[in-house]
């Protein structure tokens, strides 16, 4: 039952994925992201990381993908028919990925992975300590990080009188 | 004792740095701090004379760099040559910039000109201090470029510019074989100094040749013949400068090259020989060429080179203070007469003396000085230039007998052109309209102070005084004898004197002729060759300047079709190949980014390369 | 019981749609759109060797975080340069913005 519900997610994940590279409408390509998102969130729960699972809905799909229907209602012509939305180099790029995934396929493969059995969820409290003790100064750094890209947000994003 | 030698060049040094670099500032004022400049320079000059008297002497002021395992020390040579090239140059050197106030006063570059006068000046302190060969090496090319500069320094007159050209390419001739010398002279004997040159040992042939090479330095710098041909043309600048530079200190510089080198001459019998032979020529050749032109400057020009050549002969018979006492006072009279030759020119704006006479009456203090001026270098007792030119005679006198009559020669033609150049600008009628004024006091001045020094400055070295001028300089050559010139020669020198003043006087005052007709017509060939200089600038012309502009045309053309043609070829090339690999370069971000993606590919399948498609 | 190696190729099938959709998307959000793919493929990829091999503190977990936090300040970021772009050229597509191209 639950590796039915893997399968099933995953192979969504990957259609929407493609789905969201593929269509022409940028519109679309960000609703076909929400969705491959939705499915890898699913893939967190799944692999027993409940937190992270949450964290991607709200974050990713609750956040970003607002901020990207956002940007493109800003630029309005964007979703436009008559601008093509890709270049000239399709076809090319198509064959590298291609290449690349079959790369990575043939990698995966020759590894004998097995199937992991049901692990026990990380609880949350150990997550947060660990946050907060081992991974002290990173965790520090990103708040900088983040501090930082609002106000480079704002000083960009402002008007110029 | 302080030594403040090695000051005395740095107050022009930094004089022309303050003038070349504020002078549209300054403008006028310029010019007082190049004579502030060189008057501190007297100042000292005569405080390190004084020293020298008290006992001071040479003294280094550290090493320059070491050379093959020899330091080239550099220091300050105080000697009576230095002691009295010194004041020569910085007395004259103040006179004619004081002298240049007036002389230049109107002229839109006031400053630059004085700025270059101070540079010349300090290099030719320099120059005068330098204690060893290199760093007088350095000097030597510092007032070459201040020749060049001054004698072009009108460059906007194309002829001006050819003649500064002319100066330099010249000089550099003669500059080149000094440079060789030079290092032929390290070769030999390892050292640079002027005072090892007396215990200079080494190979014969060397230091044969290297004495040669720097005489062939000496030559070019005194437009010595075969390379004078730069000092009549170099008259196309300011007459000051001529009258500093071209005529009083820096064409006096090859002589004072032949005599600071004197003990390396001395030992080679040959060298002295060939330098009292060049010397001798050019004496004469110069002043039978002077006897017929009728350019002021130019007959001012080639008597320099004429009195250069004098003193080399002075030199070459032995007569190391016979030179050089003659270097000294005709700085003196020569300059005279140059500022007396540019004070007319300032009065009456031109330079053809058929066109002058008569001056005498409406300019009182520039002829008067003029005439003791002409009178000096005439050789008329008791001037100054009748004692050294006396003593050179009297060197020459014994061994000699080819140069003695040269010198003879020379003396006489030298009281006739003199004095046709002074009967027909001062005296006789005036021949054309021209309008005439005396100069300003600033110009007079020197004259008058200039006069007194040819007036009195060779009483040092008579007979009277016992030589002391002679003695004071016979330092390291040392004086021959008391009785030396002998009545005899003296009263030879006096007659020729005499003679030539009378000779130019009956023919251009009293327009006798001595000649029957027919051989003065036979002679015009004489005269033509005379009035062209020999063609010696036809001659150089034909034989060097044509076949090397040719060959220059030659390589030009070489170059445009060759060299160029190999050099846009490649660089078509790598313009075509530009051109193909430019449109890799797309300026598409996303362009760069797909090759970079099969970049990465290709690396992981190559580091990969097992893993790959095997499934 | 879960296929490993099925999540690693979703993971790969997520990263390489991400690559196409980058080098191809003329639209500069449409190339943020498949960078949020390549970084989420990566973020599986942590979280699943993060059980995989069992840690203790949740290192992958924690490193996934951090990703998505960076995502998604690099999406802000983005973003914005987007808009003040389009104020400025009034396009937002790549192959307009070769000012530096000679």
């Amino acid at each position: 039952m639950v590796e039915f519900a893997i399968y099933s997610i995953g192979i969504g994940a990957c259609v929407f994925a493609i789905l969201s590279v593929a269509v022409r409408d940028i519109f679309h390509s960000a609703v076909w992201l929400s969705l491959t998102l939705l499915c890898v969130s699913g893939l967190y729960f799944s692999l027993n990381a409940p937190f992270l699972g949450v964290i991607q809905v709200l974050v990713y799909i609750g956040g970003i993908i607002t901020l990207f229907i956002f940007a493109i209602k800003l630029t309005a012509r964007i979703g436009d028919k008559t601008i093509a939305q890709t270049n000239n180099q399709v076809l090319i790029s198509l064959l590298a990925s291609v290449v690349f995934f079959v790369f990575l396929l043939s990698a995966i493969l020759r590894h004998p992975w097995g199937r992991l059995a049901t692990v026990k969820e990380l609880p949350l409290k150990e997550l947060g300590q660990s946050l907060l003790t081992n991974y002290m100064l990173p965790f520090e750094f990103l708040s900088l990080i983040l501090l930082a890209v609002m106000v480079g947000a704002i000083v960009i994003g402002k008007v110029k009188k | 004792m302080v030594n403040v030698a090695h000051l005395i060049p740095l107050f022009p040094f930094l004089a022309f740095w303050v003038n070349i670099l504020l002078g549209k500032t300054l403008h006028r004022a310029s010019a007082w701090i190049s004579i502030i400049a060189s008057l501190i320079s007297m100042v000292l000059s005569i405080s390190t004379a004084q020293g020298f008297l008290a006992g001071a002497g040479s003294y280094p002021l550290g090493t320059w760099l070491t050379f093959f395992g020899q330091p080239i020390a550099f220091g300050v040579i105080v000697d009576p040559l230095t002691v009295m090239m010194l004041l020569v140059v910085t007395v004259v050197a103040t006179l004619i910039m004081i002298y240049s106030v007036g002389y230049m006063g109107g002229d839109p570059h006031f400053s630059r000109y004085f700025a270059y006068m101070s540079l010349f000046t300090a290099s030719m302190l320099g120059l005068v201090l330098a204690d060893n060969l290199l760093m007088l090496y350095i000097f030597w090319e510092g007032v070459g470029l201040c020749s060049y500069l001054l004698i072009a320094f009108w460059f906007e007159r194309p002829a001006a510019a050819r003649a500064g050209l002319k100066a330099f390419l010249t000089t550099r001739i003669g500059d080149t074989g000094l440079l060789l010398g030079i290092f032929l002279l390290f070769a030999a004997t390892g050292s640079l100094s002027f005072t090892d040159l007396s215990k200079a040992n080494g190979p014969e042939w060397m230091l044969m040749a290297a004495a040669l090479l720097i005489f062939s330095g000496a030559v070019g710098k005194s437009a010595q013949f075969p390379l004078h041909v730069w000092l009549p043309d170099a008259m196309e600048g300011p007459t000051a400068v001529s009258a500093l530079i071209h005529a009083a200190t820096m064409v006096a510089a090859g002589v004072y090259l032949v005599a600071r080198c004197f003990v390396l001459f001395a030992a080679h019998p040959v060298c002295l020989e060939v330098v009292a032979v060049m010397g001798g020529i050019s004496a004469l050749m110069a002043a039978s060429i002077a006897s017929v032109n009728n350019d002021i400057k130019k007959v001012l020009a080639y008597s320099t080179i004429s009195q250069l050549g004098l003193m080399m002969l002075g030199l070459g018979v032995g007569g190391y203070s016979a030179g050089t006492f003659h270097l000294m006072t005709h700085a003196f009279f020569k300059a005279l007469l140059f500022l007396c030759a540019g004070s007319i020119i300032h009065g009456v704006h031109t330079q053809d003396i058929r066109l002058m006479g008569g001056l005498f009456y409406r300019m009182k203090t520039t002829g008067i000085t003029f005439v003791i001026g002409t009178l000096a270098i005439a050789g008329v007792p008791p001037l100054s230039g009748f004692w050294s030119k006396d003593e050179i005679l009297a060197q020459a006198f014994g061994p000699h007998p080819v140069l003695f009559i040269t010198a003879l020669l020379t003396s006489f033609l030298t009281a006739f052109y003199m004095a046709r150049l002074m009967l027909l600008v001062l005296f006789g009628k005036s021949r054309s309209e021209l309008q005439t004024h005396e100069s300003p006091v600033t110009m007079r001045f020197p004259l008058v102070v200039l006069s007194f020094f040819a007036l009195f400055a060779g009483l040092l070295g008579s007979p009277w005084m016992h030589h002391a001028f002679q003695k004071f300089l016979a330092f390291q050559v040392p004086y021959p004898s008391e009785e030396a010139p002998s009545k005899f020669v003296m009263g030879l020198s006096i007659g020729v004197s005499l003679l030539g003043i009378g000779l130019a006087y009956s023919i251009y005052i009293l327009h006798r002729r001595f000649l029957p007709e027919g051989i003065r017509a036979q002679f015009g060939w004489l005269y033509r060759l005379l009035m062209n200089k020999y063609y010696i600038d036809e001659i150089y012309e034909a034989v060097f300047v044509q076949p090397f502009l040719r060959l220059c045309r030659l390589s030009f053309r070489f170059d445009m079709a060759a060299i160029d043609g190999v050099v846009n070829g490649i660089a078509n090339l790598v313009r075509r190949a530009g051109g193909i690999l430019r449109r890799l370069q797309s300026g598409f971000v996303q362009n760069y980014l797909l090759i970079q993606t099969i970049g990465v590919l290709i690396v992981i399948m190559t580091l990969l390369g097992k893993l790959c498609f095997q499934f | 019981m879960i296929p490993v190696h099925f999540l690693l190729e979703v993971s790969a099938v997520l990263f390489c749609a991400g690559i196409y959709g980058v080098l191809t998307r003329r639209n500069v959000i449409g190339i943020l759109i498949s960078i949020e793919l390549i970084l989420n493929a990566a973020n599986l990829n942590l979280v699943l060797f993060d059980r995989y091999w069992g840690s203790t503190d949740g290192l992958g977990q924690i490193f996934a975080l951090f990703i998505v936090a960076i995502a998604a300040a690099g999406s802000v970021v983005g973003l914005v340069l987007v808009i003040a772009i389009y104020r400025n050229g009034k396009s937002i597509f790549t192959d307009k913005f070769n000012l530096l191209k000679w």
